[in-house]
């Protein structure tokens, strides 16, 4: 069902580009003006961008129940400026509202795009990957514990190689391949260093597993995690992730 | 010509209300300063009023002049229930509904991480303190049903129990004398989603 933002028609001409149905998700959404809402959307084709639905806060707006993060939109914008203007929202369906501690992790990949995806800058197969992630967490119990790690690792590697800081987890930095046997030391923005037995954190096979793609069982999430933490830390700077002191408070109680 | 300094002063001042940025910051100056004197004597006056006299309710934080707000002081509420709201004007709407007699607790803002808004920022210690006074028997989460407010609900939950105090959450789906034919189909999905047994 299509709810109707209430906006003037577009001009024609080139500098009104229209898109429309495009698939999209809402990373975040600020009140804007008396009514308005601007949203902050990742699509498919057309990477993040900033949209102002109009009457988006009215009593009885249609929009309010369809524009909701962490579910999946077809939204029709237009407007060639930095800020486009949104004119249509269909509700995609077919994934339930992540609730409880998977909600909390949702914000954590949404607050991880906030931070390192640029603007205009298509990234289709990290559309798809953010589109399982959220998949995979709406279905999960309000109390999932070590269920969201696997869907997380899962998708900090896809962002990263999809934003072009991907890791080479079979080679070390001056180009020998990672030995199943040995231990590595890993320094952000460079990459994977032989260490002496015992001096290394992560095991050569687990390095072997992550460059498979294979990020499951025990002992490679917890490398993975302390690895994830260490090449996020070196492209996210000095600012924390404020989901993530959330998650810390949480754990604390 | 430059600005004069008092009336560059009161443009800046203007600026801190969300929402209005330097244009209208300084179209609200000239309007208070030239065309309505008295209403920009009042102004100054009702916010200095409520800036002296306002503070927050020794028990449920929303804004009262005295130390106890009138619902908290108020004897004939059942004390065994304590609902929290987002802020002052859910409170007001929750007693519109006649359908609560218990008390509040108003946090005055919500979790939002993506604001950079976290546990430290909200009353939670306080709501914490309130609800273990050990009259309180259960605690109504009543936040917005927007991704933050689930998140604050979530957190409130868990702390909340924790303590081993009772929690439960508002009921979300069909709105009153809702028909399915009209209703927005998100809202339909998560009713079925958090379908109920009869």
């Amino acid at each position: 069902m299509a709810a109707p933002a209430r906006s003037k028609r577009p001009r024609s001409g080139k500098s009104q580009p229209r898109i429309d149905a495009q698939p999209v998700f809402i990373l975040h959404q600020y009140a804007y003006r008396e009514t308005s809402r601007l949203l902050d959307i990742f699509s498919r084709d057309h990477g993040r961008l900033t949209v102002v639905a109009r009457g988006a806060r009215r009593p009885g707006s249609q929009l309010r129940g369809v524009l909701m993060a962490f579910q999946p939109l077809l939204l029709s914008w237009f407007g060639g400026g930095e800020v486009k203007t949104l004119h249509a929202a269909d509700w995609q369906g077919g994934l339930a509202h992540p609730v409880g501690s998977p909600l909390l992790c949702g914000f954590y990949i949404n607050e991880l795009l906030m931070r390192l995806l640029p603007r205009e800058d298509p990234h289709p197969h990290l559309f798809a990957a953010y589109y399982d992630a959220v998949r995979q967490l709406s279905v999960l119990p309000t109390d999932a514990g070590v269920q969201v790690e696997p869907i997380l690792r899962g998708f900090e590697l896809a962002m990263l190689s999809g934003l072009g800081y991907g890791l080479d987890f079979a080679h070390e930095v001056n180009g020998q391949a990672v030995q199943p046997a040995r231990q590595y030391a890993f320094v952000g923005g460079q990459g994977f260093f032989a260490a002496a037995p015992g001096q290394g954190r992560f095991d050569g096979e687990v390095l072997l597993e992550l460059a498979a793609g294979n990020v499951t069982g025990e002992r490679t999430l917890a490398q993975a995690k302390l690895l994830m933490r260490q090449a996020l830390g070196s492209v996210l700077g000095e600012q924390p992730l404020h989901t993530r002191q959330l998650l810390l408070d949480l754990q604390r109680l | 010509m430059s600005t004069p300094s008092s009336l560059q002063n009161l443009i800046d001042a203007l600026r801190v209300l969300p929402g209005v940025g330097p244009k209208s910051a300084s179209r609200m100056a000239y309007h208070l300063l030239q065309r309505d004197q008295p209403g920009a004597n009042d102004l100054a006056h009702a916010l200095m009023h409520a800036l002296g006299t306002l503070r927050h309710c020794r028990d449920c934080n929303t804004f009262t002049e005295a130390e106890v707000c009138e619902i908290c002081a108020d004897e004939r509420r059942t004390r065994e229930q304590l609902c929290v709201v987002e802020m002052p004007t859910d409170l007001l709407m929750v007693e519109q509904t006649l359908a609560y007699h218990g008390l509040y607790f108003v946090l005055m803002g919500r979790l939002s991480p993506l604001d950079g808004i976290g546990t430290q920022d909200i009353a939670f210690a306080r709501l914490l303190e309130r609800a273990s006074d050990g009259v309180v028997q259960e605690v109504i989460l009543s936040t917005n049903f927007t991704v933050e407010g689930e998140a604050t609900a979530h957190y409130l939950a868990e702390m909340l129990r924790a303590r081993g105090l009772q929690v439960s959450r508002i009921a979300r789906g069909l709105p009153v004398g809702g028909e399915l034919e009209h209703v927005d189909p998100g809202t339909l999905a998560q009713a079925l989603v958090e379908r109920r047994k009869l």
